[in-house]
């Protein structure tokens, strides 16, 4: 993998910045995916990881198809949701990304790797705060491939390998105590991986086209499961005139996945019995569907103007049934269907002027229009086969109404936007970036919220002549607080009189002072080149994350449960280096490699009053301490027993060629992170056991409060809190050019074999599998956000490129 | 561009106007849930909030059985059929068992008095020609109606408890202006509310009548709160101003109607077959053999009698029956003892006593007995006993020096305390 030094990627962003881009916003970061070491494994977190400075990618789960989850500088008051999540951009547009919480298929595997040219990842705040509420977390831009110049190229990818566990130990697998005897017929080693894809381009005066196909299949280590995903591309420029350019990308893609009932989730169930899960069925199926259409203008005196309307689509299906075997005589069907779909329309005129030969300024004037709709239908069932049937028949036939539950929900969200970019550049010495953006969101009363941004980047090697950069930045950008309460609900209280009346009446009261949660960022950096190999970098960045939404439960003689209300205060710094060397670059022989480490800590700056009687009371243990903090009782009291969140974490990449041979590998780390697990077999009913814990000598003190469904106060004992502190091999791959044979055949531009391998090492002391399995940090006893075993992938391929 | 740079003032202008016209734009309708803004403008959504009062009304006296509880199990004479009542009858109100929290909490009588309120607003606020004449006053004697109630329970219940009120919300209010202020609410209602109410179509209807508040209803309800406290004369005025030339079918109880509550879970049908049961032996003392009313309201088998449930479609609260009782008890508390023991000799058919025999200091303890009988099962008893300082003589486990401590009234839950500013009563500590 090679890291385009910073003043490369702004040189070369400044001269591609295509007219697809809905925001011509520099890169922190820019990776060119051509010389990037890929992953066997789809979805394209993979390839990032460890890859960039303060970007974690946390492989939590070995289920195909399952996403890793992305973070980029986030930090939110829940570790289960997905608002960390960093902004996805395709060629500039935003998409659909995080997985569905129907088919949990990750929306990052519908875009084989091979389409992208690079990808810019977006951290400062001078470049972030133009996409004001849409990235609090960080973006991430994945510039898909155009067509090169020439009537016609081909190239062609095609890999297969295997996925294998390495010296699988049962006992230490998250889901052993739930089916000890089961667990071996569950996992297997063998399971296929294969892809295949193929890419068409051309450019001309006309414009260029690239259009393609791609399939990817993966079995994984789970029996009787497996994902598959197929998808059709194309990324298209015309140019209608000299000054008229139209731009059309479309990626479609089918993913599907088969589910296993004993051994990857639904804890809650009835104990699994693997008998013959023949009949068991878990499909998921989606369908994505990137588009965009781009014109661009160019009016003339530096003026350009530009529009990109964009469609990303997604269709999640879940189909599932178990039969009475796995269900203690109950049989069990449900389906449910999860449609998202988010439409932008962004139009913007850019002017670059030039004041006077030292001074220039770009300047771009947009507005942006984003609408959310996503609709969930589902339908599940259960019934006991009392009346007789088989335990094969996948129909649930309620008798009455009890049996089955039905649900539709629909949210719709607008976001209707404002921006102003202003980089000003005075010779080479200094830039200032310059952004105001207003948000106008459905989400509150006041609609509107300002996020204004400046940055001032100064370059020393000119004027000093030290191969020194620094950069600071100071601004804002928000994330929406949700849901829509600022006109408050109302609420079906109950059927009255024969069920022919319905009784109604106020849920929660309006609440005007909804407003987004502010995200004040100050980032600072310094570049140092030591030599012509070495490139060091520093970044100090500090954010805190104010106002978010609560609940403030009220007296019971109020007549209602709540009101909202706004306040509480986190805070999350960090420092990130990056170490890039060129140690060898002779003829035959380059060496390069890219270290990054990210320090970061987080904190609860403030907390409303009267904590306890808030939807955030459960946060008072950690006032001033991390909000990541794992939090539980020893006798009464709450106590913080440690941190889900590594000190340190990062990657190590090198890469080696030596004539037609290259070889490369990716490490990834993260130290002091703590991993608390649940006890299975510690769970109580806090009555029975007269609120005293523990009542076994093997029990820690340690216990969590938890509701039992009936309304009972259960104790859940902790069984273990480890260090989950780990280095992991986590890609490497060897490639043989035969460069003699691409020099005979004069079509032949390019022919590659390569042995690739994924998560091939791991060293640690936690006592599971994976010690990034749990993806609060904490494992459940139901294990409701614990991964299975992730397994080693070890692939075949060859390359060609015509 | 520079042409642009001097109508700079226009621009902003043309911005600004677009920025507020985005407004609009930027207000979604959700389907998935309802806002209050708008709502309701019309007659059947604003009898939606008057039924979510009764609703809420159900809950605070249906969840745990409560109205059984408060009202009857306590004295021990009755058996519910639920495991926690015997720790009832034992007076441990305070434990720590689920259902006894619950019960010593009195937020869902509050829910009803914030619906009712809610619907005072809201008629008030009404478009014209949304509401006829008859759905305004009907509407508005029912909020006032459910707000007297509540409070009224509230008082029987707890003694002194907050006001939530606007004027005076969070106000502590001694039992005396509680039900000043419930007596104030009923007497407004009870000119509001018809005899007979009429359905969807328009049509007199029986059935809906006996599930709402009606003028009888609210006229009992008066007239036990102005009973509450003692005044006889007032009772007995409002009740011989209201029932004159009134036949029959004009009178209805009020009960509440069984369904589903959408928020918590309540036994679907709190009245079901065996749920009341009385041991023989203290049935043959209440209901002397001879007694017509022992086989008309009860099924004797082995050594119990089990209230007989003779619509399980609803919970009588204020019964027809009642009215007499309550004429008696009115005159016997105004001067009036002829007057009461006829009411009392025509409420009681069936009873074996003599009651034309009554004097002034025997008649209440006879129309205490007659109410005891007759009201089974309607959560009067406990209250009766209060009112008539009758607790340490029925409540073996009770001495006068504990009924002045507060022992009659029940306990407050840790949630009902705090925040309210309220300590547990001297018994209960």
């Amino acid at each position: 993998m090679r890291l385009i030094p910073k003043s490369g990627g702004k040189i070369l962003l400044f001269l591609l910045v295509s007219f697809g881009t809905a925001m011509s916003v520099l890169a922190q970061d820019s990776l060119r995916v051509d010389s990037m070491l890929l992953s066997n494994r789809s979805g394209l977190e993979n390839i990032l990881q460890g890859s960039v400075a303060g970007l974690r990618i946390k492989s939590w789960s070995g289920t195909t198809g399952a996403q890793a989850t992305l973070n980029l500088r986030g930090l939110s008051l829940d570790p289960t949701d997905q608002s960390t999540m960093p902004l996805i951009l395709i060629n500039g547009v935003p998409m659909v990304a995080s997985p569905s919480h129907i088919t949990g298929i990750n929306p990052l595997t519908y875009f084989p790797p091979e389409q992208i040219e690079r990808i810019e990842v977006i951290k400062d705040i001078d470049r972030l705060a133009a996409y004001g509420v849409q990235a609090p977390n960080g973006a991430i831009n994945f510039i898909m491939k155009e067509g090169n110049s020439g009537s016609i190229h081909v190239r062609a990818n095609v890999y297969a390998g295997t996925n294998f566990l390495q010296n699988m130990d049962y006992k230490r697998d998250a889901f052993y105590n739930f089916n000890t005897t089961a667990r071996r017929d569950v996992y297997g080693d063998g399971g296929i991986v294969h892809d295949q894809t193929l890419i068409v381009d051309g450019a001309g005066s006309y414009g260029s086209y690239l259009f393609g196909l791609s399939n990817h299949q993966d079995k994984g280590i789970i029996k009787s499961s497996g994902f598959g995903r197929q998808s059709l591309f194309l990324n298209a420029k015309y140019n209608i005139t000299d000054r008229f350019t139209a731009h059309f990308y479309n990626n479609m893609s089918i993913a599907n996945r088969k589910g296993r009932y004993a051994g990857e989730y639904s804890r809650d169930l009835t104990l699994p019995v693997v008998g013959d899960e023949g009949y068991y069925m878990d499909k998921n199926r989606n369908l994505g569907l990137l588009s965009s259409m781009g014109l661009a203008y160019v009016v003339g005196s530096g003026v350009t103007i530009r529009s990109v309307a964009s469609l990303s689509y997604e269709g999640s299906s879940r189909d599932m049934y178990i039969p009475s075997n796995l269900l203690d005589g109950n049989i069990y069907a449900s389906s449910a269907a999860y449609k998202r779909q988010l439409i932008t329309w962004n139009t913007s005129a850019n002017w670059l002027h030039e004041f006077a030969d030292a001074l220039q300024m770009d300047m771009t004037l947009g507005g942006e229009l984003r609408n959310t709709d996503d609709r969930l239908t589902s339908v599940n069932g259960q019934r006991s086969m009392e009346n007789g049937g088989s335990d094969f028949v996948k129909v649930v036939t309620g008798y009455n109404a009890n049996q089955v539950i039905a649900l539709s929900n629909h949210n719709v969200e607008k976001l209707l936007s404002f921006y102003g970019t202003w980089k000003f550049k005075y010779k080479k010495d200094l830039d200032v970036n310059l952004v105001a953006r207003a948000d106008g969101s459905s989400l509150y009363d006041k609609k509107w919220a300002l996020y204004p941004a400046l940055g001032i980047h100064y370059d020393l090697k000119n004027s000093l002549n030290i191969p020194v950069k620094i950069n600071a930045g100071i601004g804002k950008t928000g994330v929406l607080n949700r849901p829509e309460v600022y006109r408050g609900q109302l609420d079906a209280y109950g059927d009255y009189y024969g069920g022919n009346y319905l009784g109604i009446g106020q849920l929660y009261p309006t609440f005007g002072g909804a407003k987004s949660i502010d995200v004040t960022q100050v980032d600072a950096g310094i570049t140092v080149a030591l030599g012509s190999a070495i490139n060091l970098s520093v970044d100090y960045f500090s954010k805190t994350y104010s106002n978010f939404l609560y609940q403030r439960y009220q007296s019971n003689i109020s007549g209602i449960d709540y009101k909202y209300e706004t306040g509480g205060q986190l805070g999350l710094s960090g420092i990130e280096v990056a170490l890039d060397g060129a140690w060898i670059r002779s003829t035959h022989f380059t060496w390069s490699s890219n270290l990054n480490i990210a320090f970061y800590r987080n904190k609860v700056k403030s907390l409303p009053g009267d904590i306890g009687n808030t939807s955030l009371a459960y946060l008072a243990t950690v006032s001033g301490a991390p909000v990541t903090s794992l939090v539980a009782r020893e006798g009464s009291q709450a106590k913080r027993i440690g941190n889900s969140e590594p000190k340190v974490f990062g990657g190590f990449t090198n890469t080696l060629r030596y004539r037609n041979i290259s070889a490369a590998f990716t490490i990834n780390y993260a130290w002091g992170a703590d991993v608390l697990a649940e006890s299975f077999n510690s769970r109580y009913d806090a009555e029975r056991i007269n609120y005293q814990f523990p009542i076994k000598s093997a029990e820690t003190p340690y216990y969590l409060v938890d509701q039992g469904t009936d309304g009972r106060t259960i104790y859940q004992g902790i069984r273990t809190i480890e260090d989950g502190s780990f280095v992991r091999l986590s890609r490497a791959a060897v490639s043989y050019h035969f460069n003699s044979i691409s020099k005979k055949v004069e079509a032949l531009s390019d022919l590659e074999i390569f042995v690739r391998g994924d998560n091939l090492l791991t060293l640690s002391r936690y006592s599971g599998i994976n010690p990034e399995e749990n993806i609060t940090g904490s494992r459940r006893y139901n294990l409701m956000y614990t991964g299975t075993p992730l397994p080693t992938s070890v692939a075949l391929g060859i390359k060609v490129v015509f | 561009m520079t042409h642009w740079m001097k109508h700079w003032k226009f621009i902003s202008l043309i911005a600004i106007v677009l920025l507020f016209s985005c407004r609009k734009n930027l207000t979604v309708e959700q389907e998935n849930s309802t806002v209050e803004e708008g709502y309701y403008n019309s007659a059947p959504r604003i009898q939606q909030a008057v039924i979510g009062g009764y609703v809420d009304l159900r809950r605070a006296l249906f969840a745990n059985y409560a109205w059984l509880m408060y009202g009857e199990a306590r004295t021990g004479d009755v058996k519910v059929a639920v495991a926690y009542q015997q720790q009832v009858a034992n007076q441990q109100l305070t434990s720590t068992v689920a259902n006894l929290v619950q019960l010593s909490d009195w937020g869902y009588f509050y829910d009803v008095i914030k619906d009712a309120n809610d619907v005072l607003d809201i008629v008030d606020n009404a478009a014209d020609g949304v509401l006829s004449s008859y759905q305004y006053n009907l509407y508005r004697g029912e909020a006032l109606a459910l707000k007297s109630m509540a409070y009224f329970y509230l008082a029987r219940i707890w003694g002194p408890v907050s006001s939530a009120e606007t004027s005076n919300f969070g106000v502590h209010l001694t039992r005396e202006e509680v039900v000043n202020q419930a007596i104030q609410y009923a007497t407004e209602a009870q000119q509001l509310v018809p005899w007979i109410l009429l359905n969807d179509d328009g049509i007199k209807s029986a059935a809906l009548t006996a599930v709402r508040f009606n003028k009888t209803a609210v006229t009992s309800l008066l007239v036990q709160e102005q009973l509450w406290l003692g005044n006889g004369q007032n009772a007995y005025d409002a009740l011989t101003n209201t029932f004159t030339n009134i036949s029959t079918d004009s009178l209805s109880g009020f009960s509440l109607a069984i369904g589903e509550d959408r928020r918590t879970e309540i036994p679907l049908a709190p009245l079901s077959a065996s749920i009341l049961t009385m041991p023989l032996a203290t049935f043959n003392t209440i209901y002397p053999d001879g007694d017509a009313r022992r086989s008309s309201m009860f099924n004797i088998s082995g050594n119990n009698a089990t209230l007989i449930v003779k619509d399980a479609s609803m919970v009588e609260l204020l019964t027809e029956r009642e009215i007499d009782l309550l004429f008696a008890e009115a005159a016997w508390r105004s001067q009036h003892l002829d007057e009461a023991k006829e009411w009392l000799i025509s409420a009681a058919s069936g009873a074996t006593e003599d009651y034309s025999t009554l004097t002034e200091e025997t008649f209440g303890d006879a129309l205490l007995l007659e109410r005891q009988r007759m009201l089974v099962g309607t959560g009067q008893r406990m209250f009766d006993l209060i009112r008539f300082s009758e607790v340490s003589t029925h409540i073996p486990a009770f001495t006068e020096a504990d009924v002045a401590k507060g022992a009659a009234y029940w306990p407050l839950s840790a949630k009902s305390m705090a925040g309210n500013g309220w300590a547990q009563n001297e018994f209960w500590k």
